[in-house]
């Protein structure tokens, strides 16, 4: 039976890397932010986890949903993680999510010839409320009152277009956040699982995961 | 990407007590990118003999009327339906006919012999022929659906135990294979007749 063979002669589920295709997303709402992602993790075709979590906190009220190579996205949402910490000793005060995206960028951009990353940087600060940053692979920064990442979302540019209005309350960005997602996983192969949502404001955060029966069909 | 997994999909057949059943998904893509839910590569050959071919989908539509037209031949000239055993070696040569340019398609075929016993084979795209006695795959989650089949197969299955298990089987594999799912379609042949039953599963 003809396989694809990587050049050790191994099959290419043994050797290939762990991509997260996915289909990310996350939108601002005055107040805080929502963000919503897929669950699948990918080695060739193989899915290697179906149920993984692309919503990584950063601190208490700052996330990020991590597209592209597994393990490019956690090298570097680590390393952010580790430099806010720092950053919070020094300053006394909870990070701006600016800061937080700056640092993403910063070591996207530097890093851009190795890595494989698209980064969306959502979260709340004191200072602007809720606010959504886009840093996608080769490293810009665009702060965006919607973003939607991975290779999931080429197919729901149309519907987010349509559908994002400004001005919408938390439930109407969780309901858009849920049916783009849906949309997306259901016509790209390296999105599915779960749709894992959080809802992050200035009362704190809250997690979701929408599954089975309750991921919206069309 | 290999050629095979193109369009994506899978089949398995498996054996009961007097039995048979085959079941498909139901996705053709292109890549990672689907296009249709309601692709059909499981296809009745005669009353009780299906045919079932994963790969490259242009060439499973060009088998599927070639076997058709072929079949139509024979049944002209020699006055009665194909035996299981004699369509497989027809499948069998007509894609080794094409060696050094074969057809991108991995044949299952699942029927009864005429004193009722089932009969189960699997190709691969140059036709080499493996005859198994308990269940037979092909497609892009091939390896996963060893794995299940192995797991829950039990001889001497009823037509629903079959239905059953052969259904389980394939929608545990297809959920860790990206280009294959959105819906599963399962025929279970009997010396009464086959009777067709799709099962919900997971759309993405």
């Amino acid at each position: 039976m003809e396989r694809p063979m990587s050049a050790s002669g191994a099959p290419e589920w043994m050797t290939a890397e762990h991509s997260m295709g996915t289909s990310i997303m996350a939108v601002a709402f005055d107040g805080g932010v929502v963000l919503g992602a897929d669950s699948r993790t990918t080695t060739g075709t193989y899915i290697a986890n179906r149920v993984s979590d692309k919503i990584t906190p950063m601190t208490d009220s700052i996330f990020c949903c991590r597209s592209g190579s597994a393990a490019d996205t956690q090298a570097i949402s680590d390393y952010v993680r580790y430099y806010l910490d720092m950053h919070v000793v020094e300053m006394g005060t909870p990070p701006l999510v600016k800061t937080a995206a700056r640092l993403f960028r910063e070591l996207c951009y530097s890093n851009k010839t190795q890595l494989m990353a698209g980064m969306i940087c959502a979260g709340w600060d004191s200072a602007k409320g809720g606010q959504v940053f886009c840093v996608p692979i080769g490293g810009s920064l665009v702060e965006q009152p919607f973003a939607i990442g991975g290779s999931g979302s080429t197919y729901i540019y149309g519907y987010c277009d349509a559908h994002y209005k400004e001005g919408m309350t938390k439930e109407e960005c969780q309901a858009f956040v849920k049916n783009a997602v849906a949309l997306a996983m259901s016509r790209d192969g390296s999105s599915g699982g779960v749709i894992r949502m959080v809802t992050v404001d200035k009362d704190g955060t809250d997690r979701t995961c929408f599954g089975g029966e309750q991921v919206p069909s069309f | 990407m290999s050629i095979l997994e193109y369009n994506g999909g899978c089949v398995v057949a498996m054996a009961g007590k007097n039995c048979v059943a085959i079941a498909s998904d139901k996705r053709l893509g292109v890549q990672l990118s689907t296009i249709a839910m309601d692709c059909n590569r499981v296809f009745p050959m005669t009353d009780s003999l299906y045919l079932g071919l994963t790969g490259l989908h242009t060439d499973v539509t060009t088998l599927h009327n070639l076997f058709n037209f072929k079949l139509n031949l024979y049944a002209m000239r020699e006055g009665r339906t194909i035996k299981p055993t004699t369509f497989a070696s027809l499948v069998s040569s007509t894609l080794y006919e094409k060696r050094f340019g074969p057809y991108f398609a991995e044949p299952v075929i699942a029927g009864l012999q005429a004193d009722g016993t089932p009969f189960l084979c699997a190709m691969d795209l140059l036709g080499a022929m493996a005859v198994a006695d308990d269940f037979v795959v092909s497609g892009t989650c091939a390896e996963s659906l060893f794995g299940t089949c192995e797991t829950f197969f039990r001889k001497d299955m009823n037509p629903d135990e079959l239905f059953e298990t052969l259904g389980q089987s394939l929608m545990a594999a297809l959920d860790r294979d990206c280009i294959s799912g959105w819906g599963v379609d399962v025929h279970i042949i009997t010396k009464e007749g086959v009777t067709t039953k799709s099962l919900k599963a997971r759309m993405d």
